[in-house]
């Protein structure tokens, strides 16, 4: 063939370019990028907590992108959006939650604004002054996951501190604010978490919070009471002065301890409820652990008997009235007034403590069911006669008390049981019995024969004026008849005495010339008598040898 | 054909891209090395689009992280705060100062991801064998290559304020992961810029390519 034999008819070799498919090493380099960009990526989204809206009433200081929701100062999330609710009445706050604190979004978490808070007890988030406010966060105990909260408008109770919380009941919050002190043997101990009116409004409830190391010292039997304010006591040992301090003074305060004559008790559990006292004396003698109350109704004006005036066994306060009315009674179809009492027995208890042992163990065992407290009034009212009575305490202001006091003489009763309240039987008081005595006084005036009486004295006066007037017609005929001549007499004694004046006294008048010549006389013989004793006194021998011629 | 230029390759020669000394090849497939200088002599740089193509892409992935982290960390008492080169573009935007705004607008986000779209252009227009606009496009890629030095302007203004802002009890700032990115866009586009080829804009056709290996 010379196709074969042509070495120009060869066909060329062909350079075939690898049809494999060759991947550059240089691809790693967008491979590695986008590898670290989506681990980015996941990292980031699997970071991102739950977004959970809460309802505030008002967003003041809430910014979007820059207020953070913090707990225990740790950042959990950020504020995302703030926007109106639906019906423009509140502000709705969307957050975002952190991943790491996802577990604690549940049902019962709390938020709420932290506000700078400048007070007399001590200044509080002052962080917020430099960072802005912050959204506070507490955590829930549910296990419950939840999405949408709404605020709370005050910060809660301090449960992240270890203590305890305890309930006050109080007539009144007196000078009382949140976050007032208590204080322990004027130690700060804790302070009032907060306050709420009872449901009946009747009352106040004060939540207060004892720190950790302290609370302890709240126990079955402690006392709390108000501290605020300063208490000046005048007595025979001067003006004592006592405060908490200065700080229970400017924003009141509350304190507690355990009174003396108690035993220090069981730490009380958390929320367990107190009465508040009005100031520590009231706390520390009013044990009122047994109250047990009795009505009285008595036969007299309740006039000047007013609720809490002190009620006393032998003259030692044991209660106080609680209530004074009127009670309807349907037996007689008429009113009777009311009283009702509280008797607080363990006084007597703790004034008997310091006695006999045996004799308070009795009574302690008496007192400690009602059947024995019940035995013990059955024995001073219906054996002993222990009656109540209104009494006078103060004259001045008629200040009325009840007195409960043995009456021998008091007619027997029984005490109806099935009363509830006990009725107690009651004697007429010291001022019943006083007026009593004046109602038997008039009566016996009332029973005097006034009538008679006044007649008689009307004919006596009727004859003294009689009498009288027989007088004047007798003084005016002597007026009449004696004298005119006794005016003529009178001027003849005037005549004759001017006579007589004229005749011996005048100067010309011969006794009178008579007198003076006698005068003189006698005058002349007084100096003849001193020339001779002034002769005798100087020649006494005259009087013996006789008057010595003159020798020349 | 008018717009079919006279190439170094067409012609059978080989230019060193050192010395720029035109010789012929020794082989189409091996050409051999530089008689001058004695750098090793490609027709076209092997793989380059290939090589542009992964750079782009990388730097187009670094770009989104690069622009949705943050590029700078605060730390006040307030709490940790980041800010993206977008957030600072808004925020001196919104501060009033707009000509700074515009400015930090154009070096960070605008000339990086300018940069990427130009490549991709050059690259999708060179795979496709165009012929159009030559000159245009050989400017475009120059103008790529000098201005990839100058991007890093938001690294350096980040580097600068971290090392200035150091108030530690108050108030200190830290680099946030997105300069990181924002380093490597501006990185991977500076190489992609230099292992494309230009002279592939002239080759401009399939058979070239393929003659040309």
């Amino acid at each position: 063939m010379a196709n074969e034999n042509n070495p120009d008819e060869l066909p060329q070799a062909t350079v075939e370019r690898s049809k494999r498919f060759r991947i550059s090493i240089v691809w790693i380099i967008p491979i590695l990028a986008a590898v670290v960009a989506i681990g980015i990526g996941i990292q980031r989204i699997r970071n991102e907590g739950p977004k959970i809206t809460i309802v505030f009433k008002g967003a003041a200081g809430i910014e979007a992108g820059k207020t953070f929701i913090k707990y225990k100062d740790v950042n959990i999330g950020l504020v995302s959006a703030v926007l109106l609710t639906d019906d423009f009445t509140k502000v709705l706050v969307t957050a975002q939650i952190d991943k790491h604190a996802a577990g604690l979004i549940v049902a019962d978490a709390k938020f709420w604004v932290v506000q700078p808070q400048v007070s007399l007890s001590g200044v509080s988030g002052l962080g917020t002054l430099l960072s802005g406010q912050y959204i506070g966060f507490q955590a829930g105990t549910s296990h419950e996951r939840a999405r949408n909260f709404t605020a709370l408008d005050a910060p809660p109770l301090i449960t992240d501190q270890p203590g305890r919380v305890f309930k006050l009941n109080a007539a009144s919050l007196g000078s009382v604010g949140v976050g007032a002190p208590i204080y322990y043997r004027s130690v700060n101990v804790g302070e009032v978490a907060a306050y709420q009116l009872a449901a009946d409004g009747k009352s106040i409830q004060i939540t207060v919070f004892v720190n950790a190391p302290y609370d302890k010292y709240v126990t079955s039997e402690t006392r709390f009471w108000n501290a605020s304010g300063i208490r000046v006591t005048s007595g025979a040992n001067g003006v004592d002065i006592q405060t908490e301090s200065l700080v229970s003074v400017l924003v009141g305060g509350l304190a507690f301890d355990v009174p003396a004559f108690r035993p220090a008790g069981e730490p009380a559990a958390a929320n367990a409820e107190f009465a508040l006292y009005q100031d520590q004396i009231t706390a520390m003698t009013q044990p009122d652990k047994i109250e047990r109350r009795f009505v009285l109704y008595f036969n007299e004006s309740l006039r000047g008997l007013k609720v809490g005036a002190p009620v006393t066994l032998f003259g030692l306060t044991v209660g106080r009235v609680d209530e004074v009315g009127l009670a309807f009674d349907p037996k007689t179809s008429s009113f009777r007034p009311r009283v009702l009492v509280t008797f607080v027995p363990e006084r007597v208890i703790t004034r008997l403590s310091e006695e006999d042992r045996a004799a308070t163990k009795t009574y302690m065992g008496m007192m400690a069911t009602l059947a024995g407290r019940n035995r013990l009034l059955r024995s001073l009212v219906e054996e002993h006669g222990l009656r109540g009575r209104l009494e006078t305490g103060s004259l001045l202001t008629g200040d009325l008390y009840v007195a409960f006091e043995y009456d021998p003489h008091a007619p027997k009763v029984k005490i109806d049981w099935n009363r509830d309240p006990l009725e107690l039987p009651v004697a007429s008081g010291g001022l019943a019995s006083l007026e009593a005595k004046l109602d038997s006084i008039l009566t016996k005036i009332d029973a005097m024969p006034l009538g008679a009486i006044g007649a008689e004295v009307k004919n006596a006066i009727a004859s003294l004026d009689q009498t009288l007037k027989q007088t004047d017609a007798l003084i005016a005929r002597v007026d009449a008849e004696w004298v005119p001549e006794g005016t003529k007499t009178m001027q003849t004694l005037h005549q004759a005495i001017a006579d007589a004046d004229r005749s011996l006294l005048g100067k010309d008048a011969p006794a009178a010339q008579d007198l003076h010549d006698t005068l003189q006389e006698l005058t002349r013989a007084a100096r003849a008598v001193r020339v001779f004793v002034d002769y005798l006194d100087r020649h006494p021998e005259a009087l013996i040898r006789g008057k010595k011629e003159d020798t020349p | 054909m008018s717009s079919r230029v006279m190439t170094a390759a067409r012609a059978g020669f080989v230019s060193c891209e050192t010395c720029h000394l035109l010789s012929r090849p020794a082989n189409r497939l091996e050409p051999g090395f530089c008689p001058r200088c004695g750098e090793k002599l490609e027709i076209r740089r092997p793989a380059s689009i290939e090589t542009t193509w992964a750079l782009v892409a990388a730097a187009a992935i670094c770009y989104i992280p690069a622009n949705v982290l943050p590029v700078l960390n605060t730390t006040t008492p307030a709490g940790s705060e980041g800010d993206t080169i977008m957030g600072g573009v808004v925020y001196l935007y919104t501060s009033g100062s707009w000509p700074l705004a515009l400015m930090v607008l154009i070096a960070s986000v605008m000339i990086p991801l300018g940069k990427l779209v130009s490549l991709a252009y050059l690259l999708i227009s060179v795979q496709r064998g165009s012929i159009k606009s030559s000159r245009e496009r050989t400017r475009l890629y120059r103008m790529v290559v000098f201005i990839g030095r100058w991007s890093m302007l938001d690294v350096f203004v980040d580097t600068f304020t971290v090392a200035m802002v150091q108030l530690q009890p108050l108030m200190s700032v830290a680099p946030g992961p997105g300069v990181v990115f924002f380093a490597a866009v501006v990185v991977l586009t500076m190489l992609a810029a230099e292992s494309f080829d230009p002279r592939l804009i002239w080759d401009s056709t399939k058979t070239d390519e393929l003659a040309l290996g």
